[in-house]
């Protein structure tokens, strides 16, 4: 059967931004929450964002993952660029599927000091799918 | 008891994590078979033009006298990587040989001209 070998980056290219900007908008949106009074209904409606984003984000990494491995014809680490882009993908997928799942679990109001980890761990986890995808548009910025 | 939820989601969640990052460990083998023998290229470079055999001997020759030394006479790495089934653009391997990577691998942008690299590509192309 013939497959496009376009398909592949193209799908890659396609998925991968979701669960990059869904984990920044969740860590952002908990973030707010955090800083928002109590008294607010806007901090429960930040919480609730933060609660759909992280799961949507951590649903979105799989197609992102499994692309990024038809792409490079099953690489798992490379190198140059695609090694530096895949040190920071590996832990950004697996912290960001146990943030998910946890938060599926717990629900979007967990308790303050479980929630100051989560928090950490988010934001952990923000940083690291941003420093790949800084390395995964090096790869196509100097392609 | 909200606390005993979230250690029980925390061991579910670890667990979760372990199986996606073994699941997509798993999985690069059946991918490998899958998409053994095609070329790897990227969105921005998906027309390919066969090159002649003379230009891929020229490259042959190029990558005999400056890059075995480092990536072994097959090609499949000492030093430096394998470099059969390259998942980077001919573009981005151009580059690669001209400007050299920092601390890793020379530059060759002084012994050989655009036109020698576009050979040195097609050859390492062929390696697959």
């Amino acid at each position: 059967m013939w497959i496009d070998p376009t398909l592949w980056p193209k799908l890659h290219g396609a998925s991968t931004h979701f669960p990059v900007a869904l984990t920044m908008t969740a860590a952002l949106c908990d973030g707010l929450g955090l800083a928002w009074p109590k008294s607010s209904p806007r901090k429960a409606q930040l919480h609730g964002a933060g609660y759909c984003t992280i799961i949507l984000g951590a649903l979105g990494t799989f197609p992102a993952v499994l692309s990024g491995l038809f792409m490079t014809k099953g690489e798992a680490w490379g190198h140059g660029a695609l090694l530096y882009h895949h040190l920071f993908v590996w832990p950004a997928f697996a912290l960001l599927v146990g943030l998910g799942l946890w938060r599926g679990l717990v629900g979007s109001s967990p308790s303050p000091r479980s929630f100051a980890i989560y928090m950490a761990v988010l934001f952990l986890t923000a940083g690291l799918m941003a420093a790949a995808g800084y390395w995964g548009g090096e790869m196509v910025v100097n392609s | 008891m909200r606390f005993s939820l979230e250690i029980k989601s925390l061991g579910w969640a670890v667990l979760a994590s372990l199986f996606s990052l073994a699941g997509a460990w798993l999985s690069i083998g059946p991918i490998k078979g899958m998409t053994a023998g095609g070329p790897i290229v990227s969105a921005e470079t998906s027309t390919e033009i066969m090159p002649s055999a003379q230009v891929i001997d020229e490259g042959r020759n190029f990558f005999g006298q400056s890059c075995s030394h480092c990536h072994g006479d097959d090609a499949h790495g000492d030093e430096g990587p394998d470099l059969h089934n390259l998942a980077i653009s001919n573009a981005r391997i151009a580059t690669t040989i001209k400007k050299g990577i920092k601390g890793e691998m020379p530059s060759f942008a002084k012994k050989y001209d655009d036109r020698q690299i576009a050979e040195l590509v097609s050859y390492l192309r062929t390696l697959r």
